[in-house]
């Protein structure tokens, strides 16, 4: 039982991770921290008073007089800096026997108990997430190894190189192909493609609702596996198979794009000039756009009262206007006959009405004909001239 | 004063970012009046001209440009892909007309695989296009068609860029050896 809150823990680990980060390297390399090596690290950072926290927090236990970064913590540090350990493939293949053993047991157990039964597809879904996990661990590792040989930075004679490159063919790449190797009776990918299948049948057909979703959760994450292993598959065959005819040749130029790839946001790259463009929109776009925005932020309280004033309440009554022009079709210039309804009635013509008549124009009803020739209408309102073509309004067509 | 003929040009193609290629028209101008340029865009915008006999281009001040990052990465990738693949990718820069079709395929199937799908610019197929139509406003690339184009001579930059990157390297992990050499 750990007394630290979760998040205490963590904070520890941020406030000293170069600490952890030096205990997990000598632990990477030598399998175990010697006492030597450990109060080495603790004192390079000057940080012997966290010996009992490293403790406390579980992060490191004694193994004798050395000690030992625990096994959560160490896969995490292995997550964080995508340092992993190449395993032997005998370390992954031992998922094919707890997977076929579980699928075993789900298969002959499948009318017995129901809670048992959950528990098993749960299971089962947790070896294979481990699996699929250890999988691109390895792969990425052995990746990384097989372009430490092509970049060949440290320029190792040729037969060295072979000598390394039929290692890893050997004892890692090839026998991982066996394991994923879909083709393979034998293979664990094969066994889950058996798996995959048989949860597919089930999520369909089981009598029991709840045992059925268990099925499709595992056939929706084995359908997801299959395709992360075939990626990976494809990786092994084009890659890292064919490695040994890779080596033979090297360059100094894909001996620098190799590195470059390895930290391509660490790297300066060519200072090329950043091109201007001239945009459409003005340069302070945004910034006008914002203020025009924050306007509105603070809104201030607006108080109305209302009036006893008299004021002119004139509404457009589309339908009389619209029976009116009807009514005296064919009408020859439409803009002068809007100016004249409105003198009927006022004394001047205010813009505003003048323009909620003419929206009569719009109507799809009527049959409007712009002029062959420029010719043009003068109407005066109250504060404006206006100059407009002189429309006809024709009367429709019979049909 | 008299300007160089083709000033405008030269000043706009530069400023815009753009590398001028010993076939254009306006190159053998810049490379005439090389004191000229080197001075002017100095005092001018503190710029610094390159002029190989190849191209020519202005350097910029930020170190963190993203274009140049972006390209940086397609190049390393095809030119690994390119080997990968059993071709020779000097040659294959050099002449070679790629299609869109063979750079999806080489960069789908790539072992970058998780750097590709996390760069904005190479994504997919259309950040590809869009990233390749930069390359080709720069003139790194000329598109002969629609899909399909070729690298120019400036590709050269990213190449002494992994060259000079594979020395230093080397430098730092056999420090005897190159001190020998």
């Amino acid at each position: 039982m750990i007394k630290a809150e979760p998040r205490t823990i963590l904070n520890f680990l941020h406030t000293y991770f170069d600490v952890v980060r030096d205990l997990f390297e000598f632990q990477s390399h030598d399998g175990l921290i010697s006492k030597e090596a450990f109060d080495m690290i603790v004192k390079k950072h000057g940080q012997q008073n966290i010996v009992g926290k490293l403790k406390e927090y579980r992060i490191v236990r004694n193994i004798g007089s050395d000690y030992e970064m625990r096994d959560v913590y160490f896969k995490m540090m292995e997550f964080l800096l995508f340092e992993f350990k190449p395993l032997l493939p005998e370390t992954i293949e031992k998922y094919k026997g707890a997977i076929s053993e579980l699928y075993m047991k789900i298969r002959l157990g499948e009318n017995h108990d129901r809670e048992i039964l959950q528990e098993r597809i749960k299971n089962i879904s947790h070896q294979i997430r481990e699996f699929v996990d250890l999988v691109e661990r390895n792969a990425f590792r052995l990746l990384s190894e097989t372009r430490d040989l092509k970049s060949n930075i440290e320029r190792v004679e040729y037969r060295d190189k072979v000598h390394k490159a039929s290692f890893w063919i050997e004892y890692y790449i090839l026998p991982l192909n066996k394991i994923l190797d879909v083709n393979h009776s034998e293979s664990v990918t094969n066994k889950l493609v058996e798996v995959s299948e048989y949860a597919n049948r089930k999520r369909l057909d089981f009598g029991d609702e709840t045992i059925r979703t268990e099925f499709e959760k595992l056939y929706s994450q084995l359908i997801q596996t299959n395709q992360d292993l075939l990626r990976q598959s494809k990786i092994l065959t084009n890659e890292l198979l064919p490695l040994l005819e890779r080596i033979r040749t090297e360059s100094l130029i894909l001996t620098g794009f190799i590195e470059f790839l390895r930290h391509p946001y660490r790297t300066q790259t060519p200072p090329l000039l950043k091109g201007s463009r001239t945009m459409v929109y003005a340069k302070d776009m945004l910034f006008k756009v914002k203020e025009f925005f924050e306007q509105f932020e603070n809104q201030e309280s607006v108080y109305y009262e209302e009036s006893d004033a008299q004021f002119d309440k004139w509404i457009f009554d589309r339908d009389l206007f619209k029976t009116q022009l009807n009514a005296e079709l064919p009408v020859k210039d439409f803009f002068g006959w809007c100016s004249q309804m409105l003198l009927k009635e006022f004394p001047n013509i205010e813009t505003e009405k003048f323009f909620a008549i003419t929206g009569l124009l719009f109507d799809e009803d009527l049959n409007v004909e712009f002029p062959k020739k420029d010719e043009r209408t003068i109407i005066e309102t109250l504060n404006s001239r206006i100059n407009l073509p002189k429309i006809k309004i024709e009367t429709p067509a019979k049909i | 004063m008299v300007y160089p003929t083709h000033h405008k040009r030269i000043v706009e193609d530069l400023m815009g970012g753009k590398f001028i290629l010993s076939n254009e028209d306006h190159y053998n101008s810049l490379k005439e009046n090389d004191k000229f340029y080197q001075e002017f865009f100095k005092l001018s915008f503190d710029l610094e001209l390159v002029i190989k006999p190849e191209f020519s281009y202005l350097l910029s001040k930020e170190s963190q440009e993203n274009f140049s990052r972006d390209v940086s990465i397609f190049v390393a990738i095809l030119c690994y892909e390119l080997d990968k693949d059993g071709q020779n990718f000097m040659e294959m820069l050099d002449y070679h007309e790629f299609n869109y079709e063979e750079i999806d395929r080489y960069f789908e199937n790539s072992s970058f695989i998780d750097l590709i799908e996390n760069n904005k610019t190479l994504k997919d197929q259309d950040s590809r296009r869009t990233l390749i139509n930069g390359m080709a406003r720069r003139n790194i690339v000329h598109k002969s068609f629609e899909d399909r184009f070729v690298f120019t001579q400036a590709h050269r930059v990213f190449i002494e860029f992994a060259k000079e990157l594979a020395m230093r390297k080397m430098a730092v992990s056999q420090p005897e050896a190159t001190n020998e050499n």
